[in-house]
């Protein structure tokens, strides 16, 4: 009797170890990740901002440029949607209308007003503002609104009275395509020069070392502001948005190009190179086919980490004002206003896209970290 | 002995390979910039009244001998730097870049060290405490502090403090001067005042590095923790504090002070950006001034030039001073 459980207990074992022992290194990397809780919550919060930033127009009540500003309400506090007030309950949220008045009354000036007897109420699906959905659909829908003429700003709104909520979920979008661009460009670049130094060797891997750690030694963000003090003022944000990002790729390749050189240097030694060379492979081929596919986890991993840095060298860049600027939408360009005297004693609702910003950096590092920890087979003999 | 002045020697030939290597991207950078130093300084003539001409620039060109080619323009450029200390006149403001900068360079070295030096008097013993501690409570805590070192940017941090600090005391602690002291000569007085102001750039700069420092500390320790060797000297008896500063401590300090260059590199990343936030009069903040505002392509290039020799020579210094205390390094870089 109390053999049979035990029994049962080791075939299934057996068939955990089997399918441990046959498993890709994909399947043990996904494995070992999703063990990890830390990492597996920022994986959600990040796929989750991904998505944001991804259906940020329909998402977004209002267009994020100056065209879709709310003239009666600059720089307006956040609105809440209610349930309830003094004057009853309501199964349906609702915001109260502001109106905005200059008269004597109010020494000239405009004054807005919020009516609390005028209730706006929180429809959803309504129609808005025409926009593409992922670029290419053309549609008006969006996911929530308030009915009348009255808007709802739920992180309130700027000093133009563009609507920052509209504004944030663009800006994830803008820097998350910023940074994707850079990694992407500095991981080609690091990809041929840590490749050329590791596989040849000799007096061009003694070069390429060199050169690479010139480039290590030069601080980055003052060859950024270098960079970027090049760009001419009659740009159009796009160019801008390309040229910033090419910038971030340029600087950002040497830490992985020593790293891949250090490997195809170890690795080039090896048994199956040296069988596929016999058999007459040429040096691009054993490249591409035999190093590379050696340590792409590595690689993948490497790309998780480095992203958040270029997230963040694109928003200091904006910051600055060297980056990114007003009509466009990145989280450094919308930080830029945080640091006047008015925003930090009056108009606190704009930090709220700098809690965007820390939840996407934090989100990346732990992914990266989770990634990094479950691409390593010894991470668990480790701990 | 002779051994070791032969590493120094090749270390110094190495330092000053990248240093010239550095130069040559740094003038490249320059060079790239659209317009020349003639060029600019005769627009600005231009506001003044007078009439320029194709000539007038030519001529300006001549006279500041950018119609040589630019190897050349280089090379002068080296030499004036390596053997002059000579960085030249600065195209907008046409002074000495020596006599604009003598003072502001060495207070920003000094701001970043001292962060250097923060970060580290904090990160060693926390860093070794927390390897040696089982407390998943602190370590956890720990690995979240020293991601949000990287998630909450310096600048966003300085804002904080500045917002925190006009409203509880009424005074945004920005500047590294009193009025009383701004133009004054440097007296003791002067050098209390800019250290009762200084310490907030300091710790602005000291808290992404401590918060980096940290995790390669505690990595290090937990790599050098578990080796046999610390095993066999508690075995022998040894223990607490004596154990972990004796054996594994010891061992995992090496590579941090090899990594103290790349340290002082990203304090200078930070630099211009705090600099302008809490209005520092050092170079940090003309640095940007020059990039972002006037174009100065001889400053910024000075300036950017003056940063990566300091983390060179850094990076010399902790090589032979490594070399010093641990002749295993001095064995591997003979080969």
């Amino acid at each position: 009797m109390s053999t049979e459980p035990a029994a049962l207990a080791a075939g299934i074992d057996q068939k955990a170890k089997e399918a441990y022992f046959t498993a890709s290194q994909g399947q043990l990397i996904w494995a070992r990740f999703r063990g990890n809780r830390t990492a597996m919550i920022a994986a959600w919060a990040l796929v989750l901002m991904i998505l944001m930033g991804l259906f940020a127009p329909f998402l977004s009540p209002y267009d994020p440029t100056i065209a879709g500003r709310d003239e009666n309400y600059e720089n307006g506090a956040p609105q809440f949607p209610k349930f309830w007030d003094e004057n009853g309950f309501s199964a349906r949220p609702f915001i109260y209308a502001t109106e905005r008045e200059r008269s004597i009354k109010t020494n000239f000036r405009w004054v807005v007003t919020e009516n609390r007897d005028k209730r706006l109420y929180v429809r959803f699906f309504v129609t808005g503002w025409n926009y593409k959905l992922l670029g290419v659909v053309p549609a008006s829908r969006h996911l929530f609104g308030v009915d009348g003429d009255g808007k709802i700003h739920l992180f309130g709104t700027d000093a133009s009275g563009k609507d920052i909520f509209s504004r944030t979920l663009h800006a994830i979008w803008t820097s998350l395509a910023v940074g994707t661009l850079g990694v992407l460009i500095s991981f080609v670049l690091a990809l041929v020069i840590g490749g050329v130094a590791g596989y040849f060797g000799g007096w061009i891997d003694s070069v390429l070392q060199m050169v690479t750690d010139a480039i290590r030694t030069v601080p980055s963000i003052p060859l950024f502001m270098a960079l970027a003090a090049f760009m001419p003022d009659h740009w159009s944000s796009e160019t801008r948005f390309f040229f910033i990002s090419i910038i971030l790729g340029l600087i950002g390749w040497p830490t992985l190009a020593r790293r891949i050189r250090t490997h195809l240097l170890t690795e080039r030694t090896q048994e199956y190179v040296l069988a596929a060379e016999l058999c007459g492979a040429s040096s691009g081929h054993i490249i591409r086919r035999h190093l590379l596919p050696s340590f792409t986890s590595y690689i993948i991993v490497d790309l998780m980490i480095s992203f958040p840095y270029m997230v963040r060298s694109e928003t200091a860049l904006s910051f600055i004002g060297l980056g990114l600027k007003d009509p466009v939408n990145s989280l450094g360009a919308l930080m830029q206003n945080v640091s006047k005297a008015d925003v930090l004693l009056n108009y606190q609702w704009y930090f709220i896209p700098v809690i965007f910003f820390v939840a996407l950096v934090l989100a990346f590092v732990f992914v990266g970290d989770g990634l990094r920890d479950a691409a390593d087979p010894y991470s668990d003999t480790k701990k | 002995m002779a051994q070791f002045a032969q590493f120094a020697l090749t270390r110094a030939l190495m330092a000053l390979i990248t240093l010239l290597t550095v130069s040559l991207i740094v003038f490249t950078l320059m060079e790239l910039v659209p317009g020349t130093c003639a060029e600019r300084y005769l627009a600005f003539k231009n506001t003044q009244g007078s009439q320029i001409t194709i000539a007038d620039i030519a001529a300006e060109e001549r006279r500041l001998g950018l119609d040589r080619p630019f190897i050349e323009r280089w090379g002068k450029w080296v030499y004036n730097v390596f053997v002059h200390g000579e960085f030249g006149e600065s195209c907008i403001l046409r002074v000495d870049i020596n006599q604009l900068l003598s003072d502001k360079f060495w207070i920003s070295l000094g701001i970043c060290m001292a962060a250097l030096v923060f970060s580290y008097a904090i990160a060693v013993p926390i860093g070794i405490v927390s390897a040696s501690s089982q407390n998943p409570v602190v370590n956890n805590s720990l690995r979240f502090v020293s991601y949000l070192g990287l998630a909450l940017p310096n600048f966003l941090l300085a804002l904080m403090i500045m917002l925190f600090s006009t409203v509880v005391f009424g005074d945004s602690l920005t500047g590294l001067f009193s009025k009383e002291f701004r133009d004054a000569a440097w007296s003791w007085a002067k050098f209390g005042d800019f250290l009762s102001r200084a310490w907030l750039p300091v710790f602005i700069l000291g808290w992404s590095a401590t918060a980096f420092a940290l995790q390669t500390v505690r990595a290090l320790m937990l790599d050098e923790i578990g080796k046999l060797y610390v095993t066999a000297a508690s075995a022998r008896g040894v223990s607490g504090a004596r154990l972990l500063w004796r054996y594994p401590a010891k061992h995992s300090l090496g590579p941090v002070i090899n990594s103290l260059g790349f340290d002082l590199n990203r304090i200078f990343n930070e630099l211009p950006i705090v600099a302008l936030i809490l209005t520092l009069t050092e170079s940090g903040a003309l640095l940007f001034e020059s990039l972002a505002r006037s174009n100065d392509q001889q400053l910024a290039g000075a300036i950017i030039f003056l940063l990566t020799a300091s983390i060179v020579v850094l990076n010399f210094t902790t090589d032979i001073l490594l070399a010093l205390i641990d002749p295993r390094v001095r064995r591997g870089m003979m080969g």
